[in-house]
This record gives C-alpha cells, sequence and structure tokens, in this order.
C-alpha cells in the first residue's frame, strides 16, 4: 500500500502514516501490555492488603496478651495461720497449702475496700474471690517459702487480677454478659472500677506470657509460652544437628560425585516429591517408627525433632544442591586443573562459595519446621506442661513438652475466650522467631557474599 | 588418517617427544568426537591447534590431562603417553597427571580468594613448601614468570577477582606455572582478551617455551603463526595436517587446511 500510494504522488518516499499517531496493531498492543501491567499491580495490591490486613488482625487481637491486669496489695501474713509453731521450721511452712493463703489474700483485698471507703454491696471476704486469680495463692506462698522471715508481717504484693477482671479492663468482658456469668457480678465490676481509680488495679506488661508455663483451663490469666518455647528450641536443636549435616553431605554427593545413572536419578525425583509430602504424613510416620517401634517416649522433643527433621531434609538438600549448582564450573576446573583432588576442590572452593546458599536454604527450612503443627499432634507433642521446666539439657530433649504452635493450637481450642487473645499472643511470638530467623538468614547471606 | 608427505606424527624425530598419541577416539555418548588422531608433541616447543569450532581441538586438549573425566559420557580410547606413560593407564592417578600437566582455560577463572591463595593454592596441595618464606619464593617466581607480579606486587591480598581480564588471565597462568608442571595446555587462553593483552600472554608463552611443553588451542590463525613452531589442524575430529608451523601457514598440503587458512571455511 505504502508503495503503490509513493508511486502515485511521484515524489519523495513520503509515509502515508505519521510517527505521531499510534496505528490500530500499535494501540491494540500498547493497550495489551498495559492491561497485562494492571493485573500485576492489582495482584500485588491484594497481596499487600490481605498482608496488612493480616498484620493489623494478628497485633490488634493478640497485643492484649503481653499486658495483663495485676492487683497490688499489702497481704498480712499472719503466723497464727501460717507457721501454728512458729519454729520457721520449713517442712511445717510447706504444710500449709494453697488454702490456708487464700483467705490471707482475700481480707487484704478486703480490707483495701474499707480503707479506700468504697461503698459496695459485697460485704463478706469470700466475695473477693471473684477478683483474683487462683494463682495468687501459689505466688504468696511460694514468696513465703522462699523466705520464711517474712511470715508475721505486711508485705505488699502485686498478683494476678482473675481473667474476667482482666478482660473487663480490656472490653473482652462487657456489663451485659456478665448477668448470665456465674463467675462475677455486676457488683465486683463497680468494685474493679473503683479500685482502678485508686490506682490498685493496674494493666501492666506481664513478661509471665513470654516465659512462663501454661496453666489450667480456669486459669487463662497465668497461662505463658515459655515451656513451650523450651520444647521448640530443643527441636530445632535436633533439626539442625542432624538435617544440615546429612542434608549437606547427601547433596554433596549427589551433585559432585554420583554418577548419573538411573538410580541417581531415582532418587532426586523422590527428594523433589518428599519436599511435597504433606506433614502430617511425617507424622504418622513418626508415630510408627519412633514411638511405636523405636519405644522412644512420647510427646518428647527429641521425636518431635526427628520428625521434623524427615521433613526439613528435602528442603534442605534442594536448597543445598541448587546452591552448588549455582558455583560456575570453571572454579571446579581451575581447581582441577592445579591438581586438586575431586574432594579439594569440592572443599576447598565449592562448598564456601555455596555456603550462603545452604546456610539460607538450612534457616528457612528450620522456620518452616518451628512452625509446623500437624505433625506434632500425631506424636503428642502438645503436652500440658503447667510449671515445670525440664530439670536440664538430657531431660529437656526427652521430658514430654509442648512446642509453640501445639501451643497455640491448644490454647485457640480452649472454650475461655481470654484463651482466643493469649492465642494471638502466640502468634505474634512465634511470627517474631520465624522474622528474626529470617533477618539472620539475609545477615549470613549478605556477609558471605561480600567476601568477593 | 591422509597420507600427505610431511604431516603425519610419525615423521618427527622420536627424541624429544614429550607427549605421544595414537589412534585416540573420543565419544560423547554416541557422538563421535575425535577420530584416530596420532599426533607427538615435543617438549620446549608451542605447538598449535587450530581448526574450526566444534572440530574437537579443546575435546584432544582436555585428554591430555584427563579433564574429560569430570564429564560423564566421555569416553575416551587409544593411547596418550606422556615421556612414555600412558595416563590412562588404571594405576594413573588424575590429580598426579594434571599436577605435571597445568591447564589454562579459556575464561579467566581465578578462585574468589586473594591473589596470593590463587597462586599458593596448587604448591599447597601437593606440599611443595616446607614453611611459609618457601611459599612467599613460589609465588613471586610464579608471579614473575606469569608477567605480573610488578602489577600485582603490593596487593597480594586483594582478591584475583578484582583485576582486569587480562591480568586474571596472567594470573591464571602463574597460577598454573606455580605446581611446576612439564606440560602447559592453554584452550584459547587470549579468547577473552583485548589485543594489549594479548600481546602480553603471547609474550608470556614465548618465554615459558624455554621451560615446557606449550600446547595451545586458538581461533585466532595469527596467533597460531606468531606463537607456536608446530601446528596441527583439526577438522571434524581429525587431524588433517601437522607441521612445522611456518609451512602449515605458508605451502599446506590439505586442500581442506588451505580453505581454512585462507578464510574459504571456518
Amino acid at each position: 500500500m505504502t508503495d503503490t500510494s509513493m508511486q502515485q504522488t511521484g515524489k519523495a518516499p513520503v509515509s502515508t502514516s505519521s510517527l505521531l499517531a499510534e496505528d490500530a496493531r500499535t494501540r491494540k498492543r500498547n493497550a495489551a501490555e498495559k492491561r497485562f501491567q494492571m493485573y500485576g499491580i492489582a495482584a500485588i495490591g491484594a497481596g499487600l492488603f490481605f498482608l496488612v490486613v493480616l498484620l493489623v488482625t494478628i497485633i490488634g487481637s493478640g497485643v492484649g496478651a503481653f499486658q495483663q491486669s495485676f492487683i497490688t496489695v499489702p497481704v498480712y501474713l499472719d503466723e497464727a495461720k501460717l507457721d501454728k509453731k512458729g519454729e520457721r521450721n520449713l517442712d511445717d511452712i510447706k504444710k500449709v497449702s494453697t488454702f490456708g493463703y487464700t483467705p490471707l489474700i482475700q481480707q487484704a483485698v478486703f480490707d483495701k475496700i474499707a480503707a479506700l471507703n468504697i461503698e459496695t454491696p459485697l460485704t463478706k471476704r469470700k466475695n473477693m474471690k471473684a477478683l483474683l486469680s487462683a494463682s495468687a495463692a501459689a505466688q504468696v506462698r511460694d514468696t513465703v517459702i522462699d523466705d520464711p522471715s517474712l511470715i508475721g508481717q505486711t508485705v505488699e504484693f502485686r498478683m494476678l487480677a482473675s481473667s474476667r477482671v482482666d478482660g473487663y479492663l480490656k472490653g473482652r468482658v462487657q456489663r451485659e454478659d456478665v448477668a448470665r456469668d456465674k463467675n462475677i457480678d455486676a457488683e465486683h465490676l463497680d468494685l474493679v472500677d473503683a479500685f482502678q481509680q485508686a490506682g490498685i488495679i493496674k494493666k501492666q506488661f506481664n513478661v509471665d506470657f513470654i516465659l512462663g508455663a501454661d496453666a489450667s483451663e480456669s486459669r487463662p490469666e497465668q497461662a505463658g509460652m515459655g515451656v513451650s518455647m523450651l520444647g521448640s528450641l530443643f527441636m530445632m536443636v535436633v533439626v539442625l544437628v542432624l538435617a544440615l549435616p546429612i542434608g549437606v553431605a547427601a547433596s554433596i554427593y549427589l551433585e559432585e560425585f554420583a554418577p548419573k545413572n538411573r538410580w541417581t536419578d531415582l532418587i532426586e525425583v523422590n527428594i523433589s516429591n518428599l519436599a511435597a509430602v504433606p506433614s502430617i504424613v511425617f507424622g504418622i510416620l513418626g508415630l510408627a517408627v519412633f514411638i511405636q517401634f523405636a519405644h522412644l517416649p512420647q510427646s518428647a522433643p527429641l521425636v518431635g525433632g526427628l520428625v521434623l527433621t524427615l521433613m526439613t531434609l528435602p528442603t534442605i538438600i534442594i536448597s543445598t544442591r541448587a546452591s552448588l549448582k549455582a558455583v560456575p564450573p570453571s572454579i571446579r576446573d581451575a581447581a582441577l586443573g592445579v591438581g586438586a583432588s575431586k574432594m579439594q576442590s569440592v572443599f576447598h572452593h565449592v562448598l564456601p562459595l555455596a555456603m550462603p546458599g545452604i546456610l539460607t536454604g538450612t534457616i528457612i527450612g528450620l522456620a518452616q519446621a518451628l512452625g509446623e503443627t500437624a505433625p506434632l499432634l500425631l506424636i503428642g507433642m502438645v503436652g500440658y506442661i503447667a510449671t515445670n521446666v525440664p530439670d536440664g539439657i538430657a531431660s529437656g530433649f526427652l521430658d514430654p513438652n509442648s512446642a509453640m504452635p501445639a501451643q497455640i493450637y491448644e490454647w485457640a481450642k480452649r472454650a475461655d475466650p481470654a484463651y482466643y487473645e493469649r492465642a494471638w499472643g502466640g502468634i505474634i511470638i512465634l511470627l517474631v522467631f520465624l522474622l528474626t530467623m529470617n533477618i539472620i538468614a539475609i545477615l549470613l547471606r549478605r556477609r558471605f557474599e561480600r567476601r568477593w | 588418517m591422509y597420507d600427505t608427505t610431511t604431516t603425519t606424527g610419525k615423521d618427527i624425530s622420536v627424541t624429544d617427544v614429550k607427549i605421544s598419541a595414537r589412534d585416540v577416539q573420543v565419544y560423547y555418548a554416541d557422538n563421535h568426537a575425535i577420530k584416530d588422531v596420532t599426533v607427538d608433541i615435543e617438549d620446549k616447543t608451542v605447538t598449535a591447534f587450530i581448526g574450526p569450532s566444534g572440530c574437537g581441538k579443546s575435546t584432544f586438549l582436555r585428554c591430555l590431562n584427563r579433564m574429560n573425566d569430570t564429564i560423564d559420557i566421555c569416553r575416551v580410547e587409544g593411547k596418550i603417553e606422556i615421556d612414555g606413560e600412558d595416563i590412562y593407564d588404571k594405576r594413573i592417578d588424575p590429580v598426579q597427571l594434571r599436577a605435571k600437566v597445568g591447564m589454562v582455560f579459556q575464561k579467566p577463572n581465578p578462585f574468589p580468594k586473594s591473589i596470593y591463595d590463587n597462586v599458593a593454592y596448587g604448591p599447597r596441595i601437593h606440599g611443595m613448601a616446607k614453611n611459609k618464606a618457601d611459599l612467599d619464593e613460589i609465588v613471586e617466581k610464579a608471579l614473575r614468570r606469569g608477567a605480573i607480579w610488578d602489577e600485582v606486587k603490593d596487593r597480594l591480598d586483594a582478591p584475583g577477582t578484582g583485576l582486569s581480564g587480562g591480568q586474571q588471565q596472567r594470573l591464571c597462568i602463574a597460577r598454573a606455572v606455580a605446581t611446576e608442571p612439564e606440560v602447559l595446555l592453554m584452550d584459547e587462553p587470549c579468547s577473552a582478551l583485548d589485543p594489549i593483552a594479548t600481546e602480553l600472554v603471547e609474550n608470556l608463552i614465548a618465554d615459558l617455551q624455554q621451560n615446557y611443553s606449550v600446547v595451545i588451542v586458538t581461533h585466532s590463525m595469527q596467533q597460531a603463526s606468531r606463537v607456536s613452531q608446530r601446528t596441527a589442524y583439526f577438522h571434524l575430529g581429525e587431524i588433517v595436517e601437522y607441521g612445522d608451523t611456518a609451512q602449515i601457514f605458508t605451502n599446506p598440503q590439505d586442500q581442506r587446511t588451505e580453505n581454512y587458512i585462507t578464510g574459504r571455511i571456518g
């Protein structure tokens, strides 16, 4: 067409179409490109939106767990009740159970009402029970056993308020709901308001949520992540000690030494497949092999670690092999060319270059294992450990324990809404761990890669 | 083999033959890459392998220090002897062989370590130095032979990968000579270098010739004529012609050689 038109005009070549105007084809092509970019931006936007929603929800729901309501009152430690013989003999003092302490604490709170001139229809000492956590008596008793000289004195204690009081201060427990609640009455809430004004009840940062042990269903205010954190730590130690050397050795052999034949192909395919096997399958495998066949103790971090090792190995092998593959073959040639053996070329040259990739893969694998719940449920890594921290390292691996994600799952299952908040709080702690591990992975990678 | 009067290896006087190859065949799986190559490479001589791409000259070069062992599908038949010893004998350890037959590769490939460590690596793994002073001496000697000492003597701790391409290649040559090899194989050592760096490397090859038997694969016919005394022309996996460089370039016996060096093919 262009040719004929040029011939018709008979002049120097004049283009019929201006470059300033887009022709139909170009317009269509540009529109398609723009459309595709829009899809991409929309996809990223949707992703970011859900991420923000997720983070806001998690933090919004969970941050409350890090604060707890405490009642601070002076408690008179009555010698007549706590040490009848007056000899300060530790055995005698230990004979008094928490039931002996409860009246003293309730009395202390009751006295505070009178001291502050608060008007309340609650005229009995026992009415104070609803305000205090059941853990308060144990806390006071432990203090007394630690230091029997306190008996006979009046000591100020900062004790956990009951979960209903805590919920009221956090807005979880509403006055309308209290009518049907046998644990607390509207009068108690009035009292809480008055106490709060007087500064006796305060919301404060609660270290025990991070470091403490789990608590029974009726004491959500006391429950903490500490022991399950230890369980997770022990499992991660097992995973690291087993999965890293086994995974790296397997990858080096497969990548650098193994002949390429049908067997190695088969192994390769199976490793890739293993990475996609649902984690619960590893759980039931661990149950059958480690517990039922090998008779290792149930709920032990050692078994949990073994199961998670099986799960993490494919991840580590795949990432290690990828980073070994990424080392340029010219480096291997160079090493072989100066007369290094295969092993020398791998350990002196290839492995150091692959290190950042291997470490990153390992940490990502560990992070994955840290958040894994399903296999732990099957091997019973949901031990209810209310108080006892393992005695030592050795028993730490063999004693029943829980793990962070399993603990969160346990809390989410429990009926009391106060546990709902703690489950979210646990998720925050877990996410902080995962984030830290990922940051370590990035830092390690940077550090090693900077060596040229 | 093509029986041209001057070209077959058998005509060379056997007195100072360093490497002798007889009926070498190389297969990559089913692909017959090298066919019936018979050649004698002399000591203290630069021998150039020329030929079009894919003609097998690099493959044959890599047979000489058994670098082909690292390729699973590669199979070598025939006999290659260095100083009368069959290098494909079962008792030969390729690691020992490669210490004796050094290699410089097409792309400069220094280790991502310091310049010093690059050169010291070979002597270290072969236990050539008794102490640090010994090693320092070996490194300096090698870098001097690599004609790069003056440029790097003040920054031996700097990374070898931070040098320019030409310097890297000379560093690689220094690394190769540090282990005191008897034969130096060079696989297109100048293909990634500019003319000035190429000239430096070529001068270096001329110096190295006094101590080593150098075998160089090159795509540049000018380079072959400049640096080598003997030239072998490879064509489709065979040695078509082998003889004195001057004779190959001025008076080739085979039509295909002539076509190649006059630029009609290749």
